[in-house]
């Protein structure tokens, strides 16, 4: 009889990462699967440190990340991870003088796909994939923010990665372009891992089987995002008038205000929350214990 | 191989015969040997009937790849430099690489092309002012200053992060770090000594000058580099301009500023040389790593 081990696709343990006096991660332990896992948080919350320091692009002071079972602190493996990694960073810079397709054509050989016909071909596919091979001849710097950003997720693309890291993906697209991202993302073929972080909830609660929610350095929630609702449930509640006692509230397109708190009145009509109902209560829970 | 028309082997031009079926496969699979292919051409360039076969043998996939590789091809610029470069043997996917260099872009090359053309005019002007201007030597100083600063900055802007917009992809990316800095900076080190060691036989100085500079110019950028994988890169740029600059000043008061060229210093030079490329050779996992700690 065989033992199987399982090893999941990334596992960190302890890590901890300081910039001057600020703590930006803080003991993190997380352990991820493939599929798509969105990591929610708001700015500071340690999210693109976390990404980088998985991406090999940033070391941790303490603590231990393992990649497909792989040490990133060893430096063939290192490499091997980045064989196997697609980076789309928060702030993606771009030699602006490229045309797109030189572009890609410059970031698919530093992942190492070196002929020139196969390089021709991978250059096309993530052109297409991600709808943007009318543009190839177009300079970068005639690109829209959004063109860019699709074009940051085309580079990503590049290899067909297994471990697919993109921070804040859906910043600066259009409500259609979000919409195509997800479909691109939903349809990835060979099943990678995939970890996007965002600040929006309805990104992760569209696509993401698995959601990590990061405030202040450390890791909040880990579940599904119906679990991270389901975590609001009995704090949301409707009324005609604004409530001062809740943590936060908004007037709806109904003309109702809507409330998030602790204790809601008596009385009060309480309402199904949502992905986002449930990270903004965690988020002001951590804020003011 | 097939035959090259029905009934005859090899490659044939026989008028009247037609291209074999295995023979249009092959040549639309794009596995039909070169003059195969040419003699198939030949014949499909007069032959409507075989032209019509032939598009029952091409898989519209393959034509639909083809076609958006060829569009990609297209869109990427291929400038005169590079066709003649790559005809000379020189890996097209390095010569992709220095595209993304910066002190390879003519703009860069222009800017250190006009410093070095101002610091010479002032040097050959100041040696013929004669007896009123600065002594002959002493009025090389100028250009013994800043020419081997301008290789060094050369240098230190091909490899420096602030000037490489997509610096973080190429860390997160499994190409060599250590490879791709050293391309860029030997490319963008013979890219700026030429114009130096042209303008070194053009200064009033002794004719071993250009001669003279290489050795210095490479000391310093190899001390740079290897500086780099302890201090950072921007530190080690100006760390060893810093290096330069104070014994060219420093000799040029005392009215002996070719000494920075001369034996001593070459020798000095030369065990910098050695040195830095040891501290290369021992620590170059630093750059594959990226600046970022």
């Amino acid at each position: 009889m065989t033992l199987e081990v399982h090893t999941a696709a990334v596992q960190v343990r302890g890590l901890s990462r300081r910039y001057g006096s600020t703590r930006a991660l803080d003991n993190v332990d997380l352990t991820v699967e493939r599929g798509v896992t969105g990591l929610l948080g708001p700015n500071g919350a340690g999210k693109t440190t976390l990404l980088s320091i998985l991406a090999t692009v940033s070391e941790p002071d303490s603590g231990e990340v393992s990649v497909f079972g792989l040490d990133p602190r060893d430096k063939d493996e290192r490499v091997a991870i980045r064989r196997r990694l697609g980076y789309l960073p928060q702030e993606l810079g771009y030699h602006r003088h490229f045309t797109v397709a030189a572009f890609l054509d410059y970031i698919a050989i530093l992942k190492e796909i070196v002929d020139r016909r196969q390089r021709g071909e991978e250059v096309a596919r993530v052109l297409a994939a991600t709808g943007l091979d009318s543009y190839a001849r177009k300079r970068i710097r005639a690109l829209s923010g959004g063109m860019r950003q699709r074009l940051g997720i085309a580079q990503a693309l590049l290899g067909r990665p297994d471990l697919l890291i993109l921070d804040e993906p859906t910043a600066g697209l259009d409500p259609e372009q979000r919409l195509r991202f997800r479909e691109l993302v939903s349809n990835l073929p060979g099943d990678p891992v995939i970890m996007l972080s965002t600040h929006q909830a309805d990104d992760v609660a569209a696509i993401c089987p698995n959601v990590i929610v990061l405030l202040q350095g450390q890791v909040r929630f880990v579940g599904t995002p119906a679990e991270l609702a389901d975590t609001a449930t009995g704090h949301v509640w409707a009324a005609s008038v604004r409530y001062t006692g809740a943590h936060l509230s908004w007037r709806g397109p109904d003309n109702l205000w809507r409330h998030i708190g602790e204790c809601p009145p008596a009385g009060a009509q309480i309402v199904a929350p949502t992905v986002e109902d449930g990270y903004l209560l965690l988020s002001q829970r951590v804020a003011a214990p | 191989m097939t035959s090259a028309y029905s009934g005859q082997p090899g490659p044939a031009t026989t008028p009247g015969a037609h291209a074999g079926a295995s023979m249009l496969a092959d040549y639309a699979a794009g596995t039909a040997d070169t003059v195969t292919a040419w003699s198939v051409e030949s014949h499909l360039a007069a032959c409507g009937g075989c032209r019509q076969r032939l598009s029952t043998y091409a898989e519209p996939e393959r034509l639909a790849r083809n076609r958006s590789v060829l569009l990609v091809r297209a869109a990427l610029p291929d400038g005169r430099a590079s066709r003649v470069l790559r005809r000379r043997g020189v890996p097209d996917h390095l010569l992709r690489l220095l595209a993304a260099t910066p002190s390879l872009r003519r703009s860069w090359l222009l800017a250190v092309i006009g410093v070095l053309a101002v610091v010479t005019v002032e040097t050959v002007l100041a040696e013929q002012a004669g007896p009123g201007g600065p002594p002959g030597p002493r009025g090389l100083m100028p250009f013994l200053l800043v020419a081997p600063l301008l290789i060094l900055a050369s240098v230190a802007v091909a490899f420096m992060p602030a000037f490489d917009p997509a610096h973080r992809l190429a860390v997160a990316a499994p190409f060599s770090g250590l490879t791709l800095l050293l391309a860029r900076a030997v490319s963008a080190l013979i890219a700026a000594l030429i114009p130096v060691i042209c303008a070194a036989f053009v200064v009033p100085g002794p004719p071993w000058l250009p001669a003279a500079l290489l050795l210095p110019s490479l000391a310093l950028c190899a001390t740079a580099l290897a500086a780099a994988t302890v201090v950072g890169p921007v530190a080690a740029a100006l760390g060893s301009g810093i290096l330069w600059v104070l014994p060219v000043v420093a000799l040029a008061v005392t009215h002996l500023p070719l000494e920075v060229v001369q034996w001593h210093a070459q020798y000095a030079c030369a065990v910098a040389l050695l040195v830095a490329s040891l501290v290369l050779f021992l620590r170059h996992h630093r750059f594959e790593l990226g600046w970022n700690r």
